[in-house]
């Protein structure tokens, strides 16, 4: 949302300025090196920042700008979200076929980048050679074969893959004129407020379309329809970048058969799915943790049919967290930039109104002291406009030295403790879960939420900490190092405390952190840096809050197995325990049967009957075995008495409603009716 | 002992060696003759014995009214070791029989139950009790194994013969799992029947070393540690077989470091000033400190420890002296009194200007053990050590006695030492 848009904002009117420029110093040819970018070109040249680093990230990227704006989209009319993604991969010869190229055979082999000399083959011919013998060895020695990775097929620069990626949603939909500009138009944010987005740089897919334009050409094409309409609007369009303007190929109404609102935008772009599957999958898990009342669908198709992928990640729950509120900025957290442009934007006529009514935590009593503070050329009534730079400057540096209250957390949109729980469950079915939803702090006049959750056991974990990072309920995947989340678990967290072991037990860290705006760190804003004391304490306080939980559930479990164990510990020791003292017993007897040795009486007469045999080693274990039983029971009656019925908190359980069309076969009985679903 | 001619050789040898690299040795020019360091150690040696013989008996622990109840075991013959199983089995035989199980009282051994008497300068048990009952979770793993043990140590007295340590646990692998285990319970046993560990005849695989101007015998043979080769001879681990010492040295050198000691015996340091030099290689087992305040008792020599400048260097001569907090119940018999802290200590690393790449910063472990063991009795009670280990926690600089090994190999015996002795620089 912040200060990228802004750049891209002042410049926009650029394509129409030029010539202002060249007018004014005709005569100086260095000055066209001072060419003025459009906000789109600036993105197409600095397109890491946004995420699209290469074509593997760029499909990434372009699959999560898509989903979260869905969500967004649908969130926003408080609908239960429903996201279809498809990734279709498009062979090289298809996709010539799209842009109307004819396929042509290579006639100067060598010309090419992946042409293998006479000397490279004989090197690759010689080391397959030397692998099959080695697997050869190995099979006749019965070793398992390690399975010989695909010799790779060279892949020159020419060798891209490109994918169609679609996503339809149930969300808002577009009004049908405003489609070409939302889309072809990289546009300054105008949004005055603050408020938690899911967006990192607000150009949603816009910069999927500009990647679109530089890797495949081909344009985009967007299906949307609002609640009301009964029309669906259709428009094929793409950018010009150099212009800044949408350029649409086709732009109609067509018929809404089925009531259907919401959007559905299909882009082809190059990618790389091999090497970003994983990290697409676990975007596409995580998102289902957080977003547990969303249902997803995600599809990847290829040609070859044993790569293609279909998973759903089902709805669990129809609570929704509330959308989040816009609000005001607060005194502490605005620079001078800010504030003029709240100047400029306001409304309010005076000094006092704005301040008054343009911050949080400003009142009207507290704005008449602060204007007081200011100096005797500040009055309340002054006009807002009047002011001079100076006079702003002094405004920013009371602001910057004032002490305000905190803002409150209301206009955050945690995910909640309910949805964060349901979401592990669901996708990880852990053995245990415990999670807290910490209350709203501040760091530098933005307010923020720290909710965490900790999970033992399940299914997909591996052994050791699983760290599932979340940022105003987005999944953060990449740079996990440096987080501050990674490095409280790992570092802060002495989890033998709890009873957990780091090593051994799966244990899944979910946190999440909501803010107006959350303090990334990087260039990609793919973490949030350690050095922030605030948010580093409330994570771990966050993370300790769900291991106390769980250190109560992981004794109990303890105790229960001991109580299940203990006659079976017990009973196994008994053999070793009266071996020992019947051995001694016997040698005793032997001496004293010798008369080598004296003994007291009663003693003796034990002595006498070892000696005998009336007393064995079996007469001693059947002894301890009684005894062991009989502490046994009374332990256990113990155990039950102490723990009584303390049951676990009962959870609601959410039932998927079912689709209307489906027809039933019942079967009646006097008190119930059995309902098959065909 | 007396000098043979191929020490007197050496001796010879060692000035005109020396004599050619005297620049590179720093402080080799302060050394004063042989003679002048002898005579301190002579008056050191005279000091100590008469010391000695002033206090005609050593305070024992029930010389002392002291508030709360200590405990101390002594040694016992094999056959009231015998009598005391005997009786202990018994009594859990009729335990069993009428149906109550058993469960065994031992001694804790924790950190709690222990005291420092600075009266006596070791550490003692405190008489606190932990109860071992066989039908218990925690406890019958641990009753079972103090069962097993019993009974072996009961074969051992019928059969009168010595076991290691090791041949104890190979006895019942499956049982014991490992050997700290049955270790620990050969402790407790030895505790809950008020007896020393070398009573139950267990004995430790040899780890300490003598060498130099000692001769003993060992199960009737005489033995002349001077005639040991460089190894010198290993001490037996049963101290029974021990005896007749004979010595004309002036002290003993306790070494903490096996590398030094070899430094030492090679270069026939006691040769050159008349000494018995000991190590147990690392801390000190048994039989070592059994040696040691043996030899220190029958000889009525001074004795002298050479350790690292570092906190373990610190916690092993509290080991030789006041005891370790393990043994605490036999402390009578295991400790040294009066032993003092030679080198390396802290102030030396600057006083010998060591080099900066010799030394290592301490790490949060080291500093958290040295001030730690600030806090401890033996410490607290000789001002000077507090002195030095205040020092080390200041500098955070540690350092081995391998480091003086920077001003050449043999700078530990031929100039460090001799000038230490020289200075009479001991704490």
């Amino acid at each position: 949302m912040g200060t990228s848009m802004e750049t891209g904002g002042g410049s926009s009117e650029s394509p129409v300025e030029p010539k202002k420029g060249r007018s004014k110093t005709p005569r100086k040819p260095k000055e066209s090196l001072l060419k003025q970018k459009s906000p789109a070109e600036f993105f197409a040249e600095n397109k890491n920042i946004a995420g699209f680093d290469n074509p593997g990230k760029c499909l990434y990227t372009t699959v999560r700008e898509l989903v979260e704006n869905s969500l967004d989209s649908a969130e926003s009319i408080s609908e239960l979200p429903f996201v279809e993604l498809t990734i279709e991969e498009i062979g090289k010869s298809k996709f010539n076929s799209m842009i109307g190229l004819v396929d042509r055979e290579r006639i100067d082999e060598e010309l090419y980048d992946d042409y293998e000399t006479a000397k490279a083959r004989e090197k690759r011919l010689a080391k397959e050679a030397r692998a099959q013998e080695m697997q050869a060895k190995n099979a006749a020695l019965g070793k398992k074969v390690k399975e010989q990775p695909a010799a790779k097929g060279m892949k020159g620069r020419g060798e891209a893959s490109f994918y169609r990626v679609t996503c339809k949603d149930n969300g808002k939909g577009m009004p049908h004129d405003d489609i070409p500009n939302m889309f072809g138009r990289v546009l300054s944010g105008t949004k005055y407020g603050l408020k938690q987005t899911r967006g990192k740089f607000g150009l949603g897919a816009k910069m999927a379309l500009i990647w679109s334009k530089m890797s495949t050409g081909l344009p985009i094409e967007i299906s949307s329809s609002m609640k009301s309409q009964n029309y669906i609007s259709f428009c094929r369009l793409d950018i010009d970048i150099h212009r800044n303007i949408p350029h649409v190929h086709l732009h109609e109404k067509r018929i809404n058969d089925d009531r259907w609102h919401g959007a559905e935008i299909q882009v082809v772009i190059e990618g790389n799915w091999t090497t970003y599957r994983s990290k697409i999958l676990h975007y596409m898990r995580q998102m289902a943790v957080i977003t547990p009342y969303a249902q997803f669908l995600f599809k990847f198709i290829s040609d070859t049919s044993d790569k293609n992928v279909t998973i759903k990640f089902a709805r669990r729950t129809d609570v929704m967290p509330p959308v989040p509120l816009e609000t005001k900025h607060h005194p502490s957290s605005v620079d001078l930039l800010l504030i003029k442009r709240l100047i400029a934007e306001t409304s309010k006529q005076n000094l006092l109104q704005f301040l008054q009514h343009e911050f949080v935590n400003i009142g009207k009593a507290h704005a008449e002291r602060l204007i007081g503070e200011m100096g005797p050329e500040f009055s309340p009534k002054m006009p807002i406009k009047s002011l001079t730079d100076q006079q702003i400057v002094r405004i920013h540096q009371l602001f910057r030295q004032a002490k305000f209250d905190d803002p409150t957390g209301d206009c955050l949109s945690p995910a909640g403790e309910y949805n964060l729980r349901l979401g592990i469950i669901k996708e990880l079915h852990p053995d245990m879960v415990a999670t807290y939803s910490g209350s709203a702090q501040v760091f530098e006049g933005h307010p923020f939420v720290v909710e965490a959750g900790v999970s033992v056991g399940g299914k997909d974990v591996k052994q050791g900490l699983n760290i599932f990072r979340f940022a105003n309920r987005i999944p953060l995947l990449f740079e996990q190092g440096a987080d501050v989340v990674t490095r409280t678990a790992l570092k802060r967290i002495n989890w033998a405390s709890y009873k957990i072991n780091q090593m051994q037990d799966k244990i899944g860290v979910f946190v999440s952190i909501v803010s107006t705006k959350i303090p990334f760190k990087g260039t990609g804003k793919e973490y949030i840096g350690d050095d922030i004391t605030e948010i580093a304490t409330a994570v771990k306080y966050a993370i300790q809050q769900c291991c106390i939980q769980l250190k109560s559930k992981i004794m109990k479990k303890m105790q229960a197995r001991e109580q299940q164990e203990r006659k079976r510990n017990l009973s196994k020791y008994i053999p070793d325990a009266t071996g020992a003292v019947y051995d001694v017993l016997r040698e005793m007897a032997q001496l004293h049967a010798s008369k080598r040795k004296h003994y007291e009486e009663e003693d003796a007469d034990i002595l006498k009957k070892v000696s005998a045999r009336l007393i064995t080693k079996d007469t001693l274990t059947e002894k301890l075995a009684q005894h062991v039983e009989k502490v046994d029971y009374e332990m256990a009656l113990e155990y039950a008495t102490q723990s009584g019925v303390s049951e676990e908190p009962r959870e609601d359980i959410y039932i998927q409603t079912l689709e209307s069309e489906n027809k039933f076969i019942d079967f009646h009985s006097p008190i119930f009716v059995f309902r098959l679903i065909s | 002992m007396a000098d043979t001619t191929k020490a007197k050789k050496r001796r010879r040898a060692d000035p005109e060696s020396s004599s050619s690299d005297q620049l590179q040795l720093p402080f080799k020019n302060r050394l004063k003759p042989d003679s002048v360091i002898l005579e301190s150690l002579h008056s050191l040696l005279k000091s100590t014995s008469s010391s000695s013989s002033t206090s005609s008996k050593p305070l024992t622990l029930s010389d002392l009214s002291l508030s709360s109840a200590c405990r101390e075991v002594t040694d016992l013959s094999l056959l009231s070791v015998q009598s005391a199983i005997e009786s202990l089995i018994l009594s859990l035989t009729h335990s069993i029989l009428s149906g109550r199980g058993f469960s065994f009282n031992v001694p804790s051994r924790a950190a709690t139950n222990q005291l420092y008497v600075p009266e006596l300068d070791r550490i003692v048990l405190k008489d606190k009790n932990t109860l071992r009952p066989f039908a218990n979770n925690s406890s019958v793993r641990k009753s079972t194994i103090t069962a097993k043990i019993l009974s072996l140590i009961h074969q051992l007295c019928l059969r009168s013969i010595h076991v290691t340590k090791r041949d104890l646990f190979y006895t019942d692998v499956k049982l014991f799992q490992d050997q700290t285990q049955s270790d620990a319970v050969l402790d407790d046993v030895s505790c809950m029947l008020g007896c020393t560990r070398s009573s139950l005849n267990v004995i430790a695989a040899e780890k300490g070393v003598v060498v130099g101007r000692l001769i003993f015998s060992d199960n009737g043979d005489m033995i002349d540690c001077t005639k040991m080769g460089m190894g010198g001879k290993a001490i037996p681990p049963n101290i029974d077989r021990v005896g007749d010492m004979q010595s004309d040295a002036l002290f003993i050198l306790l070494v903490e470091k096996d590398a030094a000691y070899i430094r030492l015996a090679e270069d026939r340091f006691y040769n050159r000033f008349p000494c018995i030099i000991v190590t147990a290689k690392g801390q000190p087992d048994v039989a070592t400190r059994l040696f040691l305040r043996k030899m220190k008792m029958e000889l009525k020599l001074p004795v002298l420890a050479l350790v690292d400048s570092d906190p373990y260097g610190l916690k092993i001569l509290s080991v030789y002296g006041c005891g370790s907090k393990n043994m605490s119940y036999d402390s009578a018999n295991l400790t040294t009194p009066d032993i003092k802290w030679l080198g390396i200590r802290p102030s030396d690393l600057d006083k010998y200007k060591i080099p900066e790449q010799c030394r290592l910063p301490m790490t949060e472990q080291d500093i958290k053990t040295g001030k730690d063991l600030l806090e401890e009795d033996f410490v607290k009670k000789n001002p000077g050590w507090v002195e030095e280990l205040s020092l080390m926690v200041k500098t955070k600089q540690k350092a081995e006695i391998q480091a003086l090994s920077s001003f050449g190999f043999q700078y530990l015996s031929e100039v460090y030492l001799p000038l230490k002795l020289q200075q009479q620089d001991w704490l």
